[in-house]
């Protein structure tokens, strides 16, 4: 436990380039305390990962930086201003797809309803959509309804709507927690390769360890009751990252038992 | 597929068919007395006599006039109304127990103070059509509205949508199969007081001229102008299906 720590100190990112920071964050709901306290930064184009038992506060915290709630105590702030309200820099993918997405609208006009808010063009938002269509592997979808595609594909749409917001920052909440072993391994890729082309910052809680270091330059382990931060790992694994090649790292094998440890040792 | 539609349409045909050859074989036969019940032949030539003179035309656009001014006025009541009381939980607290209340309540029953309130006119015509058919849209609504999947309301704030994109783009298409099929309820109820209002306040209408022929024994005009309403009851229901398939095109997708 000592190593990862140390390595936290040496590549902690300094509070200037922090382009979201949890200041001594703490949320009650409903009486009971949710979250108490989480003290975090995420560096600007950073994939900061979070795992933790299940019910030890992801969603909530993932919330908080989307500004849907509001910190009972502390602060969150995004570039060194502090979090009213959402914004539109920040896109946050949702865990139920099914649920996100709009069924009256097809693919096409699921990302149109994000081009109508930044006020584009009829015109250009059929282009716009098209073209995101086919970054995440949608192309020849335009036309379909949500209800008519996989999981995989409705996710992927998400994932489009998301970046039609031309956002600087992706919170995703357990995005391809729903999918099979393939086409989630397949769906990792395409994250990185799109993120790795926009430069974004992602924030990803995921309950599969290994998808957290297979991500992440950083995973941040949470512990329940109340959720707060229990470990942080530093994953120094090469980029761009490799299904077999990678997880077939010793260093990889280690970061995995290292957190599943953590999670053990948590519930 | 196609086939089997068109072998619906034919069944449907036929059993139409063989219904009024049984009513022309029963009148043919005397089974029931011609002054009660006329043959099909003379209940069609009455229509035409009737289309022919234009009166009965007259009688049909009043109903039609009726059934849509009174179904429109609920309709934009009804829609309203459900939108703010189904999207706020606390105007569904206080709200819902009335309308619990009120909505069991025949409409006839409203009739007579209707009548007492606003005389035998138009004006009441149309407010016991209007408010006997705001129910099922009002109670269809709310329910749509209400109905509406949080997370989408938490997408709409992600992206910034105003109040008013919310509605137009979330919840009134979400709630449109609800509204829908309020508003097809509606439609059955709106004839069906139109056609009373007519009897009771004497207006031009199918409801006069059904009421009228039977007082004077004239069964083959009776005969003309309950057909004609049983048309106009067919053919709007159409135009609901229709209309319903267009803006529902994606719930055809789902299944
Ligand atoms: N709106 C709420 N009101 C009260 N308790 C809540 C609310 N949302 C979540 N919780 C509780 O907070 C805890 C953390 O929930 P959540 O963030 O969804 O966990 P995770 O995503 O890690 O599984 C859970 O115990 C849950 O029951
Ligand atoms: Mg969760």
């Amino acid at each position: 436990m000592a190593e990862p720590a140390l390595a936290l100190v040496q590549s902690s990112p300094s509070p200037a380039r922090a382009q979201i920071a949890f200041d001594n964050v703490a949320l009650t709901l409903g009486g009971k305390a949710i979250i108490d306290t989480i003290s975090l930064e995420v560096a600007a184009g950073e994939i900061l990962c979070v795992v933790g038992a299940s019910g030890c506060g992801k969603t909530t915290a993932l919330r908080l930086a989307a500004g849907l709630y509001q910190p009972t105590g502390g602060s969150v702030r995004f570039e060194g201003e502090p979090m009213r309200a959402p914004r539109r820099e920040i896109a946050v993918v949702f865990q139920d797809y099914g649920k996100a997405l709009l069924p009256w609208r097809t693919a096409a006009g699921n990302i149109s309803l994000a081009l109508e808010t930044i006020g584009m063009r009829a015109h250009q938002r059929e282009a716009r959509a098209a073209e995101l269509l086919a970054k995440v592997g949608l192309a020849g979808h335009a036309a379909k309804y949500p209800t008519e595609m996989s999981g995989g594909m409705q996710q992927r749409l998400q994932i489009a709507r998301c970046l039609a917001q031309d956002p600087k920052v992706l919170l995703m909440d357990e995005p391809f927690g729903a999918l099979d072993a393939m086409t989630r391994q397949g769906l990792q890729d395409e994250m990185l390769a799109l993120v790795a082309s926009t430069g974004a910052t992602v924030v990803f809680v995921t309950h599969d360890l290994e998808e957290a270091i297979y991500l992440g330059d950083r995973v941040v382990g949470l512990l329940p009751h109340p959720g707060r931060v229990g470990l942080e790992l530093t994953i120094d694994l090469p980029r761009p990252r490799d299904q077999l090649a990678t997880r077939e790292q010793p260093e990889f094998l280690r970061l995995r038992r290292a957190l599943f440890d953590f999670i053990k040792a948590s519930e | 597929m196609k086939w089997s539609v068109l072998g619906w349409r034919l069944a449907s045909f036929a059993v139409a068919a063989g219904l009024i050859t049984l009513w022309q074989f029963a009148a043919d036969q005397r089974l029931i007395s011609p002054v009660f019940l006329p043959g099909p032949d003379r209940a069609w030539a009455s229509l035409m006599r009737g289309f022919t003179s234009g009166d009965l035309l007259t009688k049909l656009a009043g109903t039609l006039t009726h059934m849509a001014y009174g179904w429109l006025l609920a309709s934009i009541v009804g829609v309203a109304l459900g939108a703010m009381i189904g999207s706020s939980k606390t105007m569904r607290a206080y709200v819902a127990p009335t309308l619990e209340l009120l909505r069991p309540l025949p409409v006839s029953a409203i009739i007579p103070v209707a009548i007492a309130a606003l005389g035998l006119s138009q004006g009441m015509a149309l407010a016991v059509i209007a408010f006997g058919s705001l129910w099922p849209m009002l109670l269809g609504t709310i329910h749509g509205f209400a109905a509406v999947e949080p997370r989408l309301y938490e997408v709409a704030r992600v992206l910034h949508m105003s109040r008013l994109a919310v509605i137009f783009k979330i919840a009134l298409p979400s709630a449109a199969p609800d509204i829908l099929a309020g508003m097809r309820l509606s439609l059955t109820v709106a004839l069906i007081l139109a056609v009373v209002c007519e009897m009771l306040a004497g207006l031009d209408g199918l409801g006069q001229w059904v009421l009228l022929s039977a007082r004077s024994f004239r069964s083959a005009d009776l005969f003309a102008g309950v057909m004609l309403l049983g048309v106009i009851g067919y053919v709007t229901a159409l135009a609901m299906d229709a209309a319903e398939s267009r803006l529902l095109r994606w719930q055809a997708a789902r299944r």
